[in-house]
């Protein structure tokens, strides 16, 4: 899934140009957080920072594929940072339930499996959210995050092993 | 690709954000922009005057400094030798006042 993009011009902090650039990827820069934190405000805050970042920055980015790189990347550390600040391993029980119902399929799945995610360690759910949400390959995740490729395929594969346990028997009546 | 996977990415369909989410963000960038001129204080090319600005004013402190030194010095210099040629004309003085004493004596003799 690429970015919800808008023709973007030249790499320019003037605020007109750079509108464009919130518009064009707020879903994507908003997402991410969203299901990292699974908390719609914190989300909010840490997107905020995130475009703030990217006015300051925006100079020294020469494309719009770095801007979207580099976004995922920015984004991601927020993430983690913030996890880290809140010293946050909430048990599955005491994570929220999402207040935006998902747009298509089971939903009561879609939350199940929101839940589960968001119960996983944070260097974990980061790879979780950067494949199935923005469909980057290992590679680019390895890229994104500054970690080797064999890593991040580890992650991911132990991380499906967890989502398997922690849904259970919920997972179960989806597989058969 | 299993459906495990299946039910991840429909679970991590991206979301909206908030409404008004980009005129937030532009509002703060506008905000920053107002305070535009407090940012050249933060610039790298400002901080590397200001250091230089620093070095030049401790340079010339010094230099100051050194300069009231030497010229303290050549003052106790000056203030010693004054101090020596006193006391030789003193201890003459006295001399001489001891051989006017002992004339006078001998005259009243």
């Amino acid at each position: 899934m690429m970015a919800d993009t808008t023709a973007i011009g030249t790499m320019t902090a003037d605020l007109p140009e750079f509108a464009d650039l919130v518009r064009a990827y707020q879903r994507m820069v908003f997402s991410i957080a969203y299901h990292f934190l699974h908390d719609r405000a914190g989300a909010e805050d840490i997107a905020q920072e995130v475009f703030l970042q990217l006015h300051r920055t925006l100079s020294s980015l020469k494309s719009e594929a770095h801007i979207r790189a580099w976004l995922c990347k920015v984004t991601s550390h927020r993430c983690i940072d913030y996890a880290r600040s809140r010293k946050e391993d909430l048990p599955l029980d005491r994570i929220p339930e999402p207040v935006s119902k998902p747009s298509s399929g089971d939903p009561l799945m879609a939350a199940l499996v929101q839940r589960a995610v968001a119960s996983l360690p944070p260097k974990v759910r980061i790879v979780v959210v950067l494949r199935y949400q923005e469909d980057l390959e290992p590679a680019e995740i390895a890229r994104v995050l500054g970690l080797r490729v064999n890593t991040v395929k580890s992650q991911l594969h132990r991380s499906l092993d967890i989502l398997r346990q922690k849904l259970g028997g919920t997972l179960g009546d989806v597989e058969s | 690709m299993n459906r495990l996977e299946n039910e991840l990415r429909k679970a991590m369909k991206r979301e909206e954000p908030p409404e008004g989410f980009a005129d937030r963000v532009l509002a703060r960038v506008s905000e920053r922009k107002q305070f535009a001129p407090m940012n050249f204080l933060m610039r790298p090319s400002f901080r590397w005057a200001l250091a230089g600005a620093l070095c030049l004013l401790l340079v010339a402190a010094g230099v100051e400094y050194r300069k009231d030194k030497q010229e303290q010095a050549r003052g106790e210099a000056a203030k010693a030798q004054l101090m020596l040629a006193l006391r030789i004309t003193a201890g003459k003085l006295q001399l001489a006042q001891e051989k006017v004493q002992q004339i006078g004596a001998l005259q009243r003799y």
